[in-house]
């Protein structure tokens, strides 16, 4: 990591130099320890700033897509013959490249308009998980070596293996390394325990239609409708998300426990095919909403039905905007 | 629609959510030759299976709806060609969906009715609503006002 960090800095300092991209989305130290927080780096001598560890979390192709976007809303004032093109360079490992193919092959942006700076990635440390083993305890100081954190709290010097509190989406993550790069950093990360992405899903599939909808509405309960997972989400870019429309409005914004599910499981089926299970969502959430036993199961039906993998390929478009003459028709009410 | 959930000799309603081309004109062929078909079904036309948001399910599921209906033409007769190809898409994964979140089945139902096929849509019709029936009246996601 401490090489691949060094590395980035170097190429970071050098892309800027030499004109190659205007901007780069990576991440700098948090304010708190043991975190690390997206940033936006312009100037070569801020490379520096740039980090790459466990605590690297958000998903940045969502602010890959916000600065394009701003970038041709503030070329609309400029005259046509000054108006520059922009390229955006992004820190991405495997779920960030993901997240870059689908906004590609849903042509949000042209592929000459970002430049990835691939990095091998070994999974994100997940806050609710230490804070969990650290049973709530602020981390006044932290460091991350061999495979542990060390902190120090107010009760003392405490350790905690990294193994113990990395996020379920990358304990079980298939494609950790970048799927596509225009500067590969360091080498390939080795595989995570992808064999078992499913184990989740297949369990709660097997549950009875009671359990399984008392889990939904308890875990909807929790929700607040802060928004903050559609923030964060690289698949939900539109301009006016559906839960802001009043003509029609679609979900009520009142208390009524419906609107809050029908709000979750509208977003959920937008997911179909386009998620990438990086986890961004769940990392803000602040009410700990289990939305990934629900996204994961999305992504099992994308897989079984439709035999597609979102954010895999150029070539496969999503699922739900696409057919096939046999696709299955069990479903289908026969009287 | 909550207001005819507690009475006693409760009805299912149900929506149909039909194409203008093969469903609604089936519906309007059993018409026509007299057929008779339960009378819990409320229908509303649109242009194609493909033009139907999977979200008009949801609502009509929020709104009280007992059961929904979406039917279309039969595959390789859509009167634009592909609607219902992405349709049943759309729906394959909504109802799975639906299913794993812990909602009833036999709710949503999708199905095919062409125009000749007015005793079919007397037949689905009739299979809609002893489903539904069986089911007994809504009650999750059914938003009480
Ligand atoms: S989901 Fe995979 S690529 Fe994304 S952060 Fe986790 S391990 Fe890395
Ligand atoms: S981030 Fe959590 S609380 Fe906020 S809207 Fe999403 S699920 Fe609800
Ligand atoms: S017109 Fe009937 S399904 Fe397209």
């Amino acid at each position: 990591m401490e090489n691949v960090q060094k590395k980035l800095r170097e190429e970071a300092k050098n892309l800027l130099e030499e004109g190659k991209v205007d901007v780069i989305v990576g991440y700098e130290q948090g304010t708190l320890p043991l975190t690390a927080t997206p940033c936006f780096i312009s100037d070569p001598l801020e490379a520096e700033k740039l980090v790459w560890n466990a605590f690297c979390v958000q998903n940045l192709a969502k602010y890959v897509h916000d600065v394009i976007f701003l970038h041709r809303e503030s070329q609309k004032r400029v005259k046509p013959e000054d108006r520059k093109k922009k390229v955006v360079g992004v820190v991405a490992r495997g779920c960030t490249t993901r997240s870059l193919l689908i906004h590609l092959q849903e042509r949000q942006y042209d592929r000459s308009e970002v430049f990835v700076i691939g990095v091998p990635c070994t999974g994100y440390v997940d806050k609710k998980k230490q804070s969990a083993l650290l049973e709530g305890e602020e981390v006044l100081e932290g460091v991350l070596a061999n495979s542990e954190l060390q902190v120090k709290t107010a009760s003392g010097d405490r350790k905690v293996a990294l193994a113990e509190v990395l996020a379920d989406n990358c304990l079980t993550c298939r494609f950790n390394n970048p799927l596509i790069s225009d500067l590969m950093i360091g080498e390939a990360a080795p595989p995570m325990d992808a064999d078992r992405e499913f184990e989740a899903v297949d369990a709660f599939e097997k549950l009875p239609i009671e359990e399984r909808w008392a889990y939904f509405t308890k875990e909807m309960a929790k929700c607040i409708r802060c928004y903050a997972c559609r923030n964060a989400c690289p698949s939900c870019y539109c301009k006016i998300c559906f839960v802001e429309q009043t003509q029609p409005r679609w979900v009520g914004i009142g208390e009524d426990e419906t609107d809050t599910q029908v709000f979750q499981l509208m977003r959920l089926y937008h997911m179909v095919g386009r998620c990438v299970d990086c986890g961004s969502c769940i990392a803000v959430c602040p009410m700990g909403v289990d939305l990934r036993k629900f996204l994961k199961k999305l992504d099992k039906d994308d897989l079984e039905m439709f035999d597609h993998r979102a954010g895999t390929s150029l070539d496969s478009p999503a699922p739900l905007s696409t057919y096939r003459e046999n696709d299955r028709e069990d479903f289908i009410f026969n009287p | 629609m909550a207001e005819n959930q507690s009475s006693e000799n409760w009805e299912p309603r149900i929506v149909a959510i039909v194409c203008n081309w093969c469903t609604y004109a089936g519906a309007d062929l059993a018409g026509i030759s007299r057929i008779q078909y339960p009378p819990n079904v409320r229908i509303i036309r649109v242009p194609c299976s493909g033009r139907i948001n999977p979200f008009y399910v949801v609502k009509a599921l929020q709104e009280g709806a007992d059961g929904i209906l979406v039917s279309g033409c039969h595959p390789g007769e859509c009167h634009y060609l592909t609607g219902n190809l992405s349709a049943r898409r759309k729906f394959a994964a909504l109802k799975s969906f639906l299913n794993y979140i812990g909602m009833e089945g036999d709710r949503t139902i999708f199905t095919w009715v062409s125009a000749s096929e007015g005793d079919r849509f007397a037949q689905v019709i009739k299979g809609v609503t002893e489903a539904v029936r069986a089911l007994g009246p809504a009650k999750k996601l059914v938003k009480h006002l």
